[in-house]
């Protein structure tokens, strides 16, 4: 959702790529421009983010090319021999492919879902809570979740799924009350996807909110003024006023979400699940496989094999959700 | 223009927000969204009754942390979690304070934290600055230079031969700080707040005399502040939520940040007793008491921080809905 700004900004860059970077140009510019000593001073400026960009994010993809090689260590990235298409070959056949392709798509629609309907149920709840304090004071609480790290949430999950030396935890205690039987959640692949469900609406819900609400204070008073004369309920504003409003904010952040479609939350996902090898059949997504085999196996041509095909999936996913964004979106109030 | 105004009706809000703080009973709204109108409709009970749940559902789980960390172990085992610890026992901050481990582990954090923040920020802001500046055929390559690497990544293994070959950083906390240094979405975020500057400043610099350099130290940087808190928040919590870097490339227990130390506790119960040092005895270590003490520790400089960061963070979020 964040990136929207980006996108909106990085619009006509494209044209310009192949220009080549020179100093002192005569083109006319809006802002004053430099003299050759202050494009020196400029340069020097950029020069460290730069070197960053060649170095993290420009030197991996150079490295990609292990993926084509028989890597091993002695000989380096360059020096390993080619083996063509051998790795890809080798994950495809694996069986494993489908499974962790299918979980990623999976997961990550089913938590877009769950967290957009949180973030814009609890905008439109929060919107009718007056009262300056009242209203700020809830946002805090509901938007701390995001702070918390991926590892802290596993540890509460524990506590509630399992409880103490892996005996009872909160939710047995609740089934028992009832008299349901106890669960052994660690042990139930099935429930996963909906666990890790409800533990994406705690930790983005009241972040996702945040979004929503901005748009909503966009929205005229006028609006609700006429509606208010018309006779409309506050309920009846709320599903007739703010939520069509807000289809189109929620349009971006779904196209967005779709965009990333194809990078797991490793974090999360690692962190809670973990080498529990029980749960992988629901939850093993690309991420935590590759993490996965790089560290058990050690084989760095088919992992890197399959970053790059997530890579390239990946990349076409986000292309097109940045193309369906500026077309739809040309000029949104928020992102 | 718009900078100043911004300005301005955020302090008077947070004058307004203390005025209400400072009252005892919550004052009547002033302005309602609905003049002449009775407030108490069905729908807006149902909401405050909603969101009170749902913010219950966000700080319960965070209660019980903190109320397992002062139960006793074996009430623990016994009874499993309750609200209120109900033989207060402060056994586990105890071990925890007298071993090395929360020691080396806060040390740690705080370094990659402090030092990170530090230098992605002075990144960030004069990348952005270049970037905003709109130089010709400087500013518009750059910007798809950074752009790029939003779309296409070269994925963990490249990252992870490069950082433990080619730069030799195993077991050093810039093992950590480097890969994560620069979020490209944030540079774009200072590039949009950086062009809303108001040029005549920056001209009245230029035309006393200033160079490109001093314009952006000296003018751009004190004007900038609110987002350079925006950025520094969100890389400051990004490094001290860090943990996969740490995974991957430290493995000296000593040189832990704190969240590793923690999810060691996850993946090896066993661990936690080792976790005060070896004085301790081991059989008798509250393992579970620990690790929750520990977590407490993990969160409480977010925690303590929170109230005073959150609104730059609300801030940053809706940074392009204050347009015009």
């Amino acid at each position: 959702m964040q990136r929207g700004t980006a996108v909106a900004d990085v619009g006509p860059g494209t044209a310009a790529v192949k220009s080549a970077p020179a100093p002192g140009a005569t083109r006319p510019a809006r802002r004053r421009k430099p003299t050759s000593r202050g494009t020196f001073g400029l340069l020097l400026l950029a020069l460290p983010g730069v070197v960053w960009f060649v170095v993290f994010a420009y030197g991996p993809m150079a490295g990609l090319v292990v993926a084509f090689k028989d890597f091993n260590v002695s000989e380096g990235i360059f020096g390993s021999p080619w083996n063509g298409l051998q790795n890809f070959a080798y994950f495809f056949s694996s069986g494993d492919a489908p499974r962790i392709v299918i979980n990623t798509i999976f997961l990550n629609a089913l938590f877009l879902a769950a967290s957009l309907g949180a973030g814009l149920l609890l905008a439109v709840m929060l919107n009718e809570i007056k009262g300056h304090f009242s209203r700020r004071f809830g946002q805090s609480v509901i938007f701390f979740p995001y702070f918390v790290s991926p590892i802290v949430i596993s540890i509460i999950l524990q506590a509630v799924l399992a409880g103490v030396g892996g005996r009872s935890g909160m939710v047995n205690n609740l089934l028992d009350v009832f008299d349901l039987p106890q669960v052994n959640w660690y042990t139930q692949p099935g429930a996963w996807p909906w666990i890790l469900t409800i533990v994406k609406v705690w930790q983005l819900g009241g972040y996702t909110s945040v979004i929503f609400l901005a748009a909503i204070t966009s929205i005229p008073e006028e609006v609700y003024e006429a509606a208010a004369i018309d006779g409309a309920s506050r309920a009846r504003m709320a599903r007739s006023v703010t939520a069509p409003l807000l289809l189109p904010t929620m349009g971006i952040l779904i196209v967005l979400g779709v965009g990333r479609i194809f990078f797991g939350d490793f974090a999360t996902i690692y962190a809670i699940v973990g080498d529990n090898g029980t749960l992988f059949p629901t939850t093993d997504v690309i991420d935590t496989y590759v993490f996965r085999s790089l560290r058990t196996v050690g084989d760095f041509g088919t992992t890197a094999a399959i970053g790059l095909f997530q890579s390239v999936v990946g990349f076409v996913f986000v292309s097109v959700a940045v193309l369906v964004q500026r077309r739809v979106d040309k000029e949104s109030s928020i992102l | 223009m718009s900078l100043i105004a911004t300005g301005r009706t955020q302090t008077i809000t947070d004058l307004e927000a203390e005025t209400v703080l400072g009252a005892t009973p919550p004052k009547a709204p002033v302005k309602s969204r609905l003049p002449g109108r009775r407030s108490f409709e069905p729908f807006t009970v149902v909401s405050y009754v909603c969101v009170t749940i749902f913010g219950l559902f966000c700080l319960i789980p965070l209660w019980m942390i903190l109320a397992g960390s002062f139960t006793d172990e074996s009430v623990l085992a016994a009874n499993g979690y309750s609200f209120w610890p109900a033989p207060f026992s402060v056994a586990a901050y105890q071990l925890l304070f007298t071993g090395q481990s929360l020691i080396n582990g806060y040390i740690a954090s705080l370094f990659i934290t402090i030092i990170g923040t530090a230098l992605s920020l002075s990144c960030t802001a004069s990348l952005a600055w270049v970037i905003a500046r709109r130089l010709p055929r400087i500013s518009r390559p750059l910007t798809v230079f950074a752009y790029i690497p939003m779309l296409f990544t070269g994925g963990l293994v490249p990252l992870y031969l490069l950082v433990t070959q080619g730069l030799n950083l195993s077991n050093s906390w810039f093992s950590v700080i480097l890969p994560v240094m620069l979020a490209p979405f944030l540079i774009f975020v200072a590039v949009s707040f950086f062009r809303q500057l108001p040029e005549d400043i920056l001209d009245s610099a230029r035309i006393d005399g200033a160079g490109e350099l001093r314009v952006f130290f000296q003018i751009v940087i004190p004007l900038s502040k609110p987002i350079l808190a925006v950025l520094g928040l969100f890389y400051a919590v990004t490094y001290w939520n860090e943990w996969f870097m740490a995974l991957l490339f430290i493995s000296d227990p000593d040189k832990f940040p704190l969240q590793l130390i923690l999810q060691n506790l996850i993946s090896n119960v066993t661990n936690a007793a080792s976790l005060p040092g070896a004085s301790a005895s081991q059989a008798a270590a509250p393992v579970y008491q620990l690790r929750f003490a520990m977590t407490v520790m993990t969160i409480a400089p977010i925690l303590f921080a929170y109230p005073f960061a959150q609104r730059f963070f609300v801030k940053g979020l809706t940074l392009g809905a204050t347009k015009g």
